[in-house]
């Protein structure tokens, strides 16, 4: 094997090893270079070893140039199948044409891939550059040796390998086999942002000509001969069991079985399916219609008698007096400013539990062998749910395959897949390949919610509405309680989106939380403890401007420091993605700016501003709006996004149009509520969301990044909506709405 | 129960039950996947298809009320429409594309019957489709784009 000995770009090749003479005794053909009359570059033999190069876990170029660029994150309309690929595929210097995705299936030799908390381009961009670019290096070595020039005479760029002094051009596909021949370097040079020609630019997602097709496979797309469709009926409440089947259905036509499967416990195993009667079918709609039909008696739990209106009424009690202290994150004595005197201000602000509503419903396929398990499935994180499925099924891990197809939208459900554990279950039963559906009943019945939660802000102002002690307090049912049967005081982690880091400049200030155990299952949906912390501390922020009478956007700068980076309790972050007040302040004064904020607006028609640092980037919104027979109505949204390096710009400012679309919907209409342990809530009449004609029209403008580390773009934009709504609606009405959904 | 259905222009032998909505004996028995379940209540619009031009909720119409309908659905809709389904390529519409099928057969019913709709006929036209992921500028710009390319005799 010969050895790429020196990597930098003025190496010669390797005096041995990849000598021209063994080199090109593998084609058998010696050809001196000689000038032509016209003296045109020589054509040199073509490398006559085919074969495919792939260096790396990530990338394969074949003989016909074709790049295959595997993708380990899970698509669900954050257009992460394109980014991961725009970052290979620029570092390769590939034509973006002959650029083909492959989706990988769950394993540990990816690394991370879990699609979740905004990080895919965090945790990928450095190794996915080195990627491409080692691929590069190694079509310039082959290219180099082949005509025996110097490597750094030796150029790539756009699918080809060029000699400048010769006029020599190799396509990669050629060189693909005498470069797979050669090491890997260990290390390959990177382009200078200055050269990249996809990183940073808009790129049409991989999969928008087959999904404006129909040709995108989904969950339930996915198919395989003699498979069966099941739907379960769960209890209405969590815990419950099949205690009876009322007169059973038998001999229907499609009817494959009913089989019964045991409740989860209350808390723990971890994604453990919640049980049921299993309606298995021939043919989907046999399955639903017979699982409608299906008459269950079922055992009782304690979480039978949950309510969520109660369990609210606690958290508002639970506000009245003080929590559990953030550790270290105390500044001054709050209570001797509040003894003092002075101007105050306090208020509650209340959000309800939400479904997540991916318009796909959770769906599996497994097929269960005797000594194998494969499942396709829309699931956020293949790896831990190949662990899940093995465990399930006491198979080595090797033994399990979990592919993810598209995901129809996920938004954090699909991060837990209970769902794949019931088709894994009902396949080995019937030792047939098994897609469990669930309809969208199933889907807003039994989701893990997004938590219910109330804030309590208190605050001492200055005549400028300038806070000189801020008091906060935070309760809602902890994403923990669903691993841990005693869990019942939010994480930290919890904590520290939107609460324990608040970037104001106030010398008093202490920060409480409370917690409860709820009687269904939460779990984390797109910006998690974000969207309700975010929503307290720009209403109350734009409360103590209202109360000095000044300009929301003036007093909220005046009210953050200076510069620096912001000091935070608990666990510190990456060095690079502390939250840098010179950044915040930046994309306050730029959606400034872009709202045009300083422009009267039609009586009636009210500006609203917030901003929120979350997943590693700022976002600042203002939102235009008013009241129109008896509803609140958006005209207009304006967002800036600094999200540092970004990869595709017209995707990020796709997530924020769509953030403001999904913000919206919790502000005016999300709200689940149970009673008896039961969701109330079944389907879109009874949780709608927002629809075209209620949506504004959204203009992003991208803060340029480049040189800095890459950030969240997925979750980030959610947060700031609903305040900014709840300000705009102030400013329009003099109206100030506290609780969401708002209810004009 | 044997039925005829003519769907995309070709005819197809199905036998089902009378009562099964037609989305799933496009997508269980037709292997027609592009239409898509999203709710079996008609609230959101995933499954909508064509049934002799127009636009309806596939999830909840019995497959034997159209057994002499002509029946249209995303997998010819470029046929029909390219300039509607280039714009909504080159205006990178999709997120997560799982509603994008039925916000598709639902714009091209409105261009159909309206060649230059206004924003007010758009929000008429697409209300019954909801997209979680939030596309809704996109869609809307990519139907002006695609009336206006029908109009100049664009090919797409």
């Amino acid at each position: 094997m010969n050895a790429i000995a020196n990597l930098s770009p003025n190496a010669r090749p390797a005096a041995d090893g990849l000598s021209r003479r063994n080199f090109l005794g593998v084609s058998g053909v010696f050809v001196l270079g000689a000038c032509l009359p016209a003296c045109a570059p020589t054509p040199q033999p073509k490398p006559t070893v085919v074969g495919t190069l792939q260096p790396n876990l990530f990338l394969a170029l074949e003989p016909d140039g074709t790049v295959r660029i595997t993708a380990h994150r899970s698509e669900m309309g954050q257009g992460i199948r394109t980014a991961l690929a725009q970052v290979v595929a620029d570092e390769l210097d590939a034509d973006w044409s002959r650029v083909r995705i492959d989706q990988a299936d769950g394993d540990a030799k990816y690394g991370d891939q879990n699609t979740d908390g905004s990080r895919s381009i965090l945790l990928n961009y450095d190794r996915l550059r080195s990627a491409g670019a080692t691929a590069r290096l190694m079509l310039r070595q082959a290219a180099a040796n082949h005509w025996q020039v110097p490597l750094a005479e030796v150029s790539a760029e756009n699918h080809e390998v060029t000699h400048a002094a010769s006029g020599q051009a190799l396509g990669y596909g050629e060189l693909a086999g005498e470069a797979a021949k050669l090491p890997v370097p260990e290390a390959a040079p990177l382009k200078a942002d200055a050269e990249h020609r996809y990183i940073g630019k808009e790129v049409v997602h991989v999969d928008a000509a087959d999904i404006a097709r129909g040709k995108g496979v989904f969950g339930a797309d996915f198919t395989l001969p003699n498979m069966a469709t099941a739907v379960v009926v769960r209890c209405p409440w969590l815990g419950g069991g099949v205690a009876k089947i009322v007169d059973p259905p038998q001999d229907e036509a499609g009817l494959v079985g009913i089989e019964v499967l045991d409740p989860a416990p209350s808390a723990g195993p971890v994604f453990a399916p919640l049980g049921g009667a299993a309606v298995i079918a021939e043919d989907t709609h046999t399955a639903i219609r017979i699982a409608r039909d299906l008459q269950v008696e079922w055992t009782d739990s304690p979480n039978h008698a949950f309510d969520s209106d109660a369990m609210r009424g606690f958290l508002r009690a639970m506000l009245e007096q003080p929590g559990t202290a953030v550790p270290n994150a105390e500044k001054g004595d709050v209570d001797a400013v509040f003894a003092a005197g002075g101007t105050e201000l306090s208020a509650v602000y209340e959000t309800p539990f939400l479904a997540h509503a991916p318009m796909e419903p959770p769906v599996a396929v497994a097929d269960v062998t005797a000594d194998h398990c494969a499942v396709n499935a829309p699931v956020q994180d293949p790896q831990s749910t190949r662990n899940l499925v093995s465990e399930w099924l006491g198979y080595p891990p090797e033994k399990v395959s979990v592919t993810p197809t598209l995901l129809g939208g996920a938004f954090g459900r699909k991060s837990k897949p209970d769902f794949v554990l019931e088709a894994v279950e009902l396949s080995k039963r019937l030792k047939r390949p098994v897609r469990v559906q669930w309809t969208r009943e199933d889907d807003i019945r039994h989701d893990y919610f997004h938590a219910a939660s109330a804030q309590y802000h208190r605050a001492a102002i200055d005549e400028q509405g300038r806070p000189t002690a801020w008091l906060q307090r935070t309760a809602f049912p902890s994403i923990t309680t669903v691993f841990a049967a005693q869990a019942a005081m939010p994480a930290e982690w919890e904590l520290e989106m939107g609460f324990s880091n608040l970037p104001y400049a106030v010398e008093n200030q202490r920060m409480e939380s409370a917690g409860v155990r709820p009687g269904v299952r939460v779990g984390w949906l797109r910006s998690v403890c974000n969207v309700f912390h975010a929503f307290s501390a720009n209403v109350f922020a734009d409360e103590m401007a209202a109360a000095a009478g000044r300009d929301p956007i003036e007093h909220r700068l005046s009210i953050l420091p200076q510069g620096g980076k912001l000091a935070v309790p608990g666990m510190q972050p990456l060095e690079g993605h502390e939250l840098d007040i010179d950044r915040l302040r930046h994309v306050v004064e730029r959606v400034r700016a872009l709202s045009e904020w300083d422009r009267p607006r039609p009586e009636g028609v009210g500006l609203g501003f917030a901003v929120h640092h979350s997943f590693r980037s700022y976002v600042a919104t203002v939102l235009e709006a008013s009241v129109v027979n008896g509803a609140p109505k958006v005209s207009n949204a304006y967002v800036v996004l600094d999200c540092g390096t970004y990869v595709n710009a017209d995707t990020c400012r796709a997530q924020m149009e769509g953030a403001v679309v999904f913000g919206l919907s919790l502000a005016l209409k999300g709200d689940i509520g149970m009673k008896e342990g039961a969701v109330v809530q079944s389907n879109f009449h009874d949780y709608p969301l927002l629809r075209m004609a209620e949506a504004p029209a959204t203009t992003v403008e991208l803060v340029p990044g480049q040189g800095r580390l890459p950030a969240g773009v997925g979750e980030p934009g959610v947060p700031p909506v609903a305040p900014a709504l709840v300000n705009a609606l102030f400013a329009a009405t003099g109206t100030r709405h506290r609780s969401l959904p708002i209810k004009v | 129960m044997a039925l005829t259905l003519n769907v995309n222009g070709s005819r197809h032998e199905v036998d089902v039950a009378p009562d099964t909505p037609l989305l799933w004996v496009l997508r269980d028995h037709l292997g027609l996947t592009g239409t898509k379940f999203g709710c079996g209540g008609s609230y959101c619009g995933a499954c909508t298809v064509h049934v002799d031009g127009n636009p309806v909720r596939s999830c909840q119409l019995p497959v034997s009320t159209v057994s002499e309908s002509a029946i249209d659905t995303i997998e010819n809709l470029e046929d029909r429409h390219p300039q509607l389904v280039g714009a909504w390529v080159e205006n990178n519409v999709a997120q997560c594309g799982y509603c994008q099928a039925g916000q598709l057969m639902s714009a091209a019913a409105l261009l159909d019957g309206n060649p230059s709709p206004t924003d007010a006929d758009i929000d008429v036209a697409m209300s019954g489709n909801i997209c979680r992921c939030g596309a809704y500028g996109r869609i809307r710009a990519s139907i002006h784009a695609a009336a206006r390319r029908r109009a100049a005799g664009e090919s797409a």
